[in-house]
């Protein structure tokens, strides 16, 4: 009768691949990242949705690479301010606005999965560097991600306090 | 100690009133102007107050008490002044007279508190009329009568004008109400000279703003009642065109109207922990604006039922302080109360924002950690959730209970809810107390279908 021996499989083979396998799959995600056309614009739009559907991953993945490609332009155009754009001009600062924005919603995050210290950063920078930027809401107006922001970074750092 | 008789003068200002028709403006000197030192008038108790704004030359605005710069941190009183004082404040509010007034403002100068006395001014939705001559007179009669009595205490800081006595008109920019609040504080000034004169308003926009400065130019000072977006108001006043002073006259954590709600609309009440952050946050980021706010008032030092008996007392409804009080108190002095509040750490409410089916069975679990390292104690209560809501802080009565509707278990902060019979809205209750005058309150709201779809 045939008798099978069971096979003996050092853990070193398994161990590699598995390791790849493991540093592949989130990298893989990333890579199916779609930034559309990479437009300041499109990157927070699409970083919104992800946060929406609970996608934190991707949401800052937009995030990132809106800061990575925009955030020299949103500094120059804050510099070019000594007060908020008004109404008919806030669209022309287009990279404060957006960039400025995606750190609001990277503090937002960051601040949902528990990373306290983290989330006051972002709320920070966009407070000390993008005071300027504004947003536009659907219902009609345009709201200050810098006011929200100074508000949730001294929240969270009184909430500090209580740790 | 507390001399009220009026000054002869002053006395020969009101008979001038007195004598104005309601269509008629009451006697308006020079020397009611607020932006420099106001003359003292003679016969006037050594410990009076003399109050004024002054402009620096850097365009910043001080508010001036016996040539001291003096900044608002305060409160919103219903009692308890004691431990106001205590905890760091240096001043209250109040939103009208009334028969305790004189005790109130005895109590406040030995406590070393000053006060913003409320005048208080009818409004059209309880059916005041702004265009009736007679009811106007009636109104300023009152509001002299009540300055006379009053403009001599040693705790007078400043005259709050009404209290949202534009709110629900449109934006709030009615011409004959802001005209007949420049009226009422020309009169007021015109008695008494030595302290400034707040209009007192429910939140801003620019149509508010703009009729403000348009037909009420003689106010001093405009006192903002604002909940969420307080600590950036000055930011909104400047993008207005406002060029005056300021006090933040009410803020806490964002209002009912402000937040969250479920799907069948009952708005979701911030944690308490969430509660007292955001307390701590708002008062912060309103005093950031040095050049134009004189300070802000929290609210509320006591409790009060609305939409919840939670949502904005410092205190609960049985007495003790509470985390958003702690947090004031570390605001206003730097350092905690020597005994803090519960904080909440953990809460597993299933049943939290869910539409369930009459009968259900839910554990329910909370975990709260004492400062101090008290044995807490933990209350289980289920209300109906409250229908006779009112609007601008209108009296509401209290939800009613469902008694035996939860169970609490051995182990502390444990229960079981047994969802109620009836279908309706109903909110859960859990209040912890340290036994030694502190407590925390959360509660969750949840609904209850027959037929779930």
């Amino acid at each position: 009768m045939l008798q099978l021996k069971p096979m003996k499989i050092s853990m070193k083979l398994i161990k590699l691949p598995l390791f790849f396998i493991l540093l592949y799959l989130p990298l893989s995600q990333l890579c199916a990242v779609d930034f559309g056309d990479s437009s300041s614009n499109t990157l927070m739009r699409k970083a919104w949705h992800a946060y929406g559907e609970l996608e934190d991953e991707y949401a800052l993945a937009f995030i990132h690479r809106s800061v990575e490609k925009y955030f020299e332009k949103a500094l120059e155009q804050q510099n070019s301010l000594s007060s908020f754009p008004s109404y008919e001009d806030a669209h022309n600062f287009w990279a404060l606005n957006d960039v400025g924005t995606s750190l609001y919603l990277k503090g937002i995050i960051l601040e949902r999965q528990g990373k306290t210290r983290e989330a006051i950063e972002a709320y920070r920078q966009v407070v000390e560097q993008l005071s300027f930027s504004q947003c536009w809401d659907q219902r009609g107006w345009f709201w200050k991600p810098a006011e929200a922001a100074n508000a949730k970074a001294k929240a969270l750092a009184y909430d500090m306090f209580l740790e | 100690m507390r001399k009220l008789i009026p000054s002869f003068p002053a006395i020969l200002t009101a008979f001038c009133i007195i004598g104005c028709g309601a269509s008629e403006q009451p006697a308006y000197t020079e020397s009611a102007k607020q932006n420099s030192p106001p003359e003292t008038l003679p016969n006037l108790p050594s410990e009076l107050l003399r109050v004024w704004v002054e402009e620096t030359a850097a365009g910043e605005y001080l508010l001036m008490v016996n040539d001291e710069p003096f900044r608002i941190r305060g409160a919103g009183v219903r009692g308890n002044l004691p431990l106001l004082a205590q905890m760091g404040a240096n001043s209250i509010r109040t939103w009208g007279i009334n028969d305790e007034t004189q005790t109130l403002l005895d109590d406040a100068h030995d406590l070393g508190l000053k006060v913003t006395l409320g005048l208080w001014l009818r409004h059209e939705r309880h059916g005041f009329d702004y265009r009736n001559p007679e009811q106007i007179q009636q109104q300023r009669e009152i509001i002299k009568d009540a300055v006379l009595r009053f403009r001599d205490h040693p705790a007078l800081l400043l005259w709050g004008l009404g209290n949202e006595m534009e709110a629900f008109q449109g934006y709030g920019d009615r011409e004959d109400i802001w005209r007949e609040v420049n009226e009422l504080a020309r009169m007021v000034k015109t008695l008494d000279p030595n302290h400034p004169v707040m209009p007192v308003v429910a939140n801003i926009n620019h149509h508010k703003v703009s009729a403000i400065q348009e037909f009420a130019p003689d106010v001093d000072i405009l006192g903002i009642n604002i909940y969420s977006g307080a600590g950036a108001v000055g930011d909104r006043l400047r993008q207005y065109g406002w060029n005056k002073p300021y006090v933040v006259t009410e803020f806490g954590a964002p209002g009912p109207w402000e937040v969250e709600k479920t799907i069948w609309g009952s708005p979701i009440e911030p944690s308490s922990r969430q509660m007292a952050a955001i307390y701590y946050a708002t008062y912060t980021q309103i005093m950031e604006d040095e050049a134009m706010c004189l300070g802000c008032y929290t609210f509320l030092w006591g409790h009060k039922q609305e939409t919840t008996p939670t949502w904005f007392g410092m205190f609960l409804p049985s007495g003790e302080t509470t985390p958003r009080l702690d947090a004031m108190a570390r605001a206003w002095s730097g350092k905690w109360p020597i005994n803090r509040a519960p904080i909440l750490r953990e809460a597993n409410i299933p049943v939290f924002k869910q539409t369930t089916l009459p009968g259900e069975v839910f554990n329910l679990s909370v975990s709260y950690e004492d400062p101090e390292g008290e044995t807490l104690t933990y209350q289980w209560q289920l209300f109906h959730e409250s229908t006779d809501r009112k609007t601008g802080g209108d009296k509401e009565p209290p939800p009613s209970e469902l008694l035996d509707a939860i169970v609490a278990r051995p182990k502390p902060g444990d229960s079981i809810l047994t969802t109620p019979e009836t279908p309706g809205a109903y909110r859960v209750f859990v209040t912890v107390r340290d036994g030694q005058g502190a407590g925390s309150t959360d509660n969750w709201p949840f609904s209850v279908q027959v037929n779930l779809p």
